[in-house]
């Protein structure tokens, strides 16, 4: 197995070089999120004011607390938090079916010599580009006719199908990197199709699958139209109630609440980001060819 | 060592293969293929709020080409689509690069650049007019710390408004870039570094002439990736200018929402929909031909 | 057969109970989401508890996303009980297409066709058919001022006619504060088109124009002296008013920081929230002179396609309760708009609420506003037109020819 040498970083200019421009990027990534922290912690007599930068004269959690819990989103006056475990109920299995697909794909097409798939791959890629709100009616009837329309099972699936292009191609083009001796060599010592994906491909896949995690985790949770059509009154996910939150045609528009809202909305994909992190390990397929 | 797996079992697996794949043909087929197909045949109706059977010829597209909106759109779109591409590639490369350096705090440096890809646009946006509008945001505060001739007034310009649609979506979308190609840097044997050094390579050139080439397919899913968010950028442009100001800044995503759902014109939007899906397959079909040819070559090699 | 004639009756007795169980179930879409709006609301949903339904609420904030989640619901087979839209054309596609139900019961129980006004009775009666129960009338196009800011810039009081209006905006200049409060997005620079046709060009000029669709009074002298003034119009607003929020536009004017605003009278949330006062801190006029008109405009709600017996009485019963006038009177009480109905108690309204239905008396000063005259589809072409001669440098002529285009349709 692959061994380098632990480098204890030394304080060279190329090292402090490096820290400065990290940072500085992390600065210009961080400072939307600075106004947005700033504004949700003002009261309103403050915001109308438009001094965007400034730090808080009055400290107050109260938009913090109204956007989960009191917040009016229509009838109802109780926040967010309402839809929670219905995105929740949404996001786990979408996710995982297609990562699965995606996966499958990918290896299948990666490795497997079936004749059609190519192309079939390539009408994939360009369905990718299509704009789903030109697809909602037919899907709407599609849905409605096997009795789908307005469920949890109904929502699952159309999130499984507009996930496909792109987890297919992020799998297969990670696929594309992996050594062939790999698979061959699994060949030869007797694996079947389903073998070889669950006990080699899949355990070597981790970084990209991290990769597939945030997208389709981030795509899902923070999706709206597609919950708001297809998942039914009693699934609706939390981004319904956040548009709630947020968007008014003519109403008053409480700016402090709205961005505690969404900073609330993107803590469970936030702590995504920050677990995934143990799947960004270096060598994995390296170490495979040479053990 | 068994010398090859018997015929039968050959076939079986292959067969194996095609199960599996036949979800995606499923979906292909019915759901993309399908849902396009039907769309097309929209375009050539007089659809209002429902869609209808009629036929109506090309006078839909004939409208499409004569609003000045829509035209406006597709200068905007390729201006938006080079731009915003380029700069996250090169962005994403950078931020993986640096973080590939094994540097203290890599989870949360990863964190800080991922977390505008977490939130809905619908209030990033929002904080991003605020502070590229004049008035309010970075022109007047800068100003107010002594420097009086400072602009940076690009969100109310006609001219200029594309770049700052440019810049908040750079932000939210170059995370996922570097994510991307951090999984392939992450996925290339550390001994490749280690040889180089030997040989007296700096660390630059080694990035430049070992690393990229065979980050190639990780390239390719960052790019197919922008590709298809530049196609559908509505968000950003709803949340910042509202396509404003006047039609500057139109996309040809909000032009199709506006007129299927605002305006009760879905013959028109199926239009302008097939005209992008057109304009798309026209710049996918080198990238096929490629790909036919390759495998061909392959093929032949095999 | 006795037995089974007893069955059927054991049956159906079980069916009505089960129905009265259910006491009329009626989910509802509609885009009131803010707390302003959601107090509003429950003044209906508590009406319509009272008269023993159950209300399900589905709210959908932004009116795009609702009326697509109702559109999509009946698509699917699926519809809601009532869906919300604009007193406009947006929903005559959706009978022509055959999915709503009529309610012609209630409207001939009420008496609609007595004492509804004109304007609404056009938007709402299609083909001899009542399809959509009124809620409110809102304005879009009222005066909004700050006293302490015109106090500033020495305007005496409010101006009386469109001249005093524009004096009074070169005094605010003068003083250095921003004359018009003004957020450059399409709907509000068609809302102060539109207005200004109406205060500017009269009203003669605005029927021609939204009604007739006579693309030869583009051309005649009120329209071009309208598009002159919104051009001057232009020049009384400040650099950062691209894409702004009217919400946005609405604090500069509670702050002092600006002069006028021109928008709907929802504003009257955005200055309550900030605990300012109608006639103490603002003030507000819905145009020019006792004979001014006055826009109708505002919410309605239809009822999509269902044969459910429960369902219809549903329906029915919610087009009942919204018009009796004492839900009328709390509900526009605390959605900010008027009554549709002119015999109510008027006690607990504001004063700009007040003069508004004290305008609305005289059926010479009801004017439609566009939505109810144009088709969707039109009016986003007349949109586009004026967004792009609001923010570029056109000239009146190629405005001019621009609009005629739009409204050959």
């Amino acid at each position: 197995m692959s061994h380098s040498p632990t480098r204890r970083s030394r304080v060279t200019p190329a090292r402090l070089g490096l820290y400065a421009l990290l940072l500085s990027s992390a600065a210009f990534f961080l400072l939307p999120l600075y106004v947005m922290l700033a504004t949700s912690l003002k009261p309103m007599e403050e915001i109308r004011l438009g001094q965007l930068f400034t730090l808080p004269l009055h400290v107050t959690i109260e938009p913090w607390i109204q956007a989960w819990a009191s917040a009016c989103t229509g009838l109802e006056c109780r926040g967010i938090q309402v839809g929670f475990w219905n995105s929740v109920k949404i996001v786990v299995p979408s996710t995982i079916a297609s990562i699965f697909f995606g996966a499958l794909n990918g290896y299948a097409l990666s490795f497997w010599r079936v004749r059609w798939a190519g192309r079939l791959f390539g009408v994939l890629m360009f369905g990718a580009f299509v704009p789903y709100q030109v697809m909602m009616y037919p899907l709407v009837r599609a849905l409605a006719s096997v009795n789908l329309f307005g469920t949890l099972t109904g929502i699952v699936l159309i999130h499984t199908v507009f996930g496909m292009p792109v987890m297919t191609l992020l799998f297969r083009n990670y696929y594309a990197g992996v050594p062939s001796e790999l698979f061959k060599a699994a060949r030869i010592d007797g694996g079947g199709f389903w073998r070889i994906f669950f006990q080699l491909m899949l355990p070597m896949s981790l970084p990209i699958i991290a990769v597939a995690v945030i997208m389709q985790m981030t795509n899902i949770w923070n999706d709206f139209l597609l919950g708001l059509v297809f998942a039914g009154r009693e699934n609706l996910p939390m981004t319904v109630q956040l548009n709630n939150v947020i968007n008014t045609t003519t109403g008053e528009r409480l700016y402090n609440v709205n961005m505690a809202a969404t900073v609330l909305t993107s803590l469970l994909p936030l702590a995504v980001y920050l677990i995934s992190g143990r799947w960004f390990v270096r060598g994995i397929t390296a170490g495979a060819v040479k053990g | 060592m068994r010398v090859g797996a018997p015929p039968a079992a050959r076939r079986r697996r292959a067969v194996a293969a095609q199960l599996a794949l036949l979800p995606m043909a499923i979906t292909v087929i019915g759901v993309y293929l399908g849902t396009v197909l039907w769309s097309v045949r929209i375009s050539f109706s007089s659809s209002k709020i429902f869609p209808t059977d009629d036929f109506v010829g090309l006078s839909q597209y004939l409208r499409l080409f004569n609003t000045e909106r829509w035209i406006v759109s597709l200068h905007n779109i390729a201006v938006f689509g080079t731009l915003f591409i380029a700069a996250c590639l090169v962005l994403g490369f950078l931020l993986a690069v640096f973080l590939d350096q094994r540097v203290r705090g890599e989870n949360v440096l990863r964190t800080i650049f991922l977390y505008p890809y977490a939130m809905s646009f619908v209030a990033t946006g929002l904080i991003w007019q605020w502070m590229l509008n004049p008035a309010l945001g970075i022109q007047s505060t800068v100003r107010s710390l002594g420097f009086p001739g400072f602009e940076f007034d690009w969100i109310v310009s006609q001219d200029k408004v594309i770049y700052t649609l440019v810049i908040a979506a750079v932000w939210q979308a170059s995370g996922l870039v570097m994510a991307v190609l951090l999984a392939g840097l992450r996925g290339i044997d550390d001994a490749l570094w280690n040889a180089a050094r030997i040989d007296g390579v700096p660390r630059w050139r080694y990035y430049l002439s070992v690393v990229l080439p065979q980050l190639g397919p990780a390239f390719g899913t960052a790019f197919v990736l922008l590709a298809v968010g530049v196609v559908k950028v509505y968000d950003v442009v709803i949340a910042m200018t509202q396509g404003g100001p006047g039609n500057a800044s139109e996309v040809p995503a909000k032009f199709i929402m506006d007129n299927l759902f605002n305006r009760a014109n879905v013959g028109l939007a199926s239009a302008a929909s097939t005209v992008m899906l057109l304009t798309v397959l026209a710049l996918l079909l080198p990238w096929w031909y490629g790909r036919a040819v390759q495998s061909r070559r392959e093929a032949a090699h095999a | 057969m006795v037995p089974t004639t007893l069955k059927h009756l054991t049956l159906v007795a079980a069916l009505i109970a089960v129905g009265n169980a259910h006491a009329q179930k009626a989910t509802v879409i509609h885009w009131w989401t803010s707390g302003g709006e959601s107090a509003a609301v429950k003044e209906l949903a508590d009406a319509y508890a009272k008269a023993g339904g159950t209300w399900v609420d589905e709210a959908v904030a932004g009116a795009d996303n609702a009326r697509a989640a109702a559109i999509n619901r009946i698509a699917g087979g699926n519809p809601p009980t009532a869906a919300q839209f604009n007193t406009s054309k947006q929903y005559h596609d959706v009978i022509s297409a055959g999915q709503l139900n009529d309610i012609d019961a209630v409207a001939a129980k009420e008496g609609w066709d007595k004492w509804l006004p004109k304007p609404i009775v056009d938007s709402i009666k299609v083909n001899g058919h009542y399809y959509a129960v009124p809620v409110n009338i809102h304005n879009p196009a009222w005066f909004w001022y700050s006293k302490s800011a015109l106090q500033k810039a020495g305007v005496a009081g409010e101006p009386k006619t469109m001249d005093e209006f524009f004096a009074a905006l070169d005094k605010l200049k003068a003083a250095g504060l921003v004359p018009l409060a003004f957020g450059g997005q399409s709907w509000q620079e068609w809302i102060t088109f539109y207005s200004m046709l109406l205060d500017v060009g009269g009203k003669d000029a605005y029927l021609k124009f939204f009604k007739d669709h006579d693309a030869a009074s583009v051309n005649a002298e009120p329209m071009r002296k309208t598009l002159t003034a919104l051009k001057k119009l232009h020049g009384y607003v400040d650099a950062g008013s691209p894409g702004r929020n009217w919400n946005d536009a609405t604090a500069m004017v509670i702050s002092g920081k600006a002069g006028f605003q021109i928008m709907g009278d929802w504003a009257k949330g955005e200055f309550g929230a900030a605990k300012q006062t109608a006639g103490k801190e603002y003030g507000c006029f819905a145009g020019f002179g006792p004979t001014a008109p006055y826009m109708v405009a505002g919410d309605v709600f239809v009822f999509p396609k269902t044969s459910d017996k429960t369902a219809i009485e549903a329906q029915h019963k919610l087009a009942t309760v919204f018009t009796s006038p004492t839900t009328q009177v709390a509900f526009n009480n605390k959605k900010g708009s008027i009554p549709v109905r002119t015999d109510v108690d008027t006690s607990k309204m504001d004063i700009c609420a007040q003069a508004g239905l004290q305008a609305m008396k005289d059926p010479a000063r009801q004017i439609a506003n566009p939505d109810m005259l144009m088709t969707p589809d039109m009016v986003g072409a007349v949109q586009d037109v004026i967004t792009k001669f609001w923010n570029g440098n056109q000239s009146v002529d190629d405005a001019v020819k621009a609009l005629q285009g739009a409204v050959k349709g």
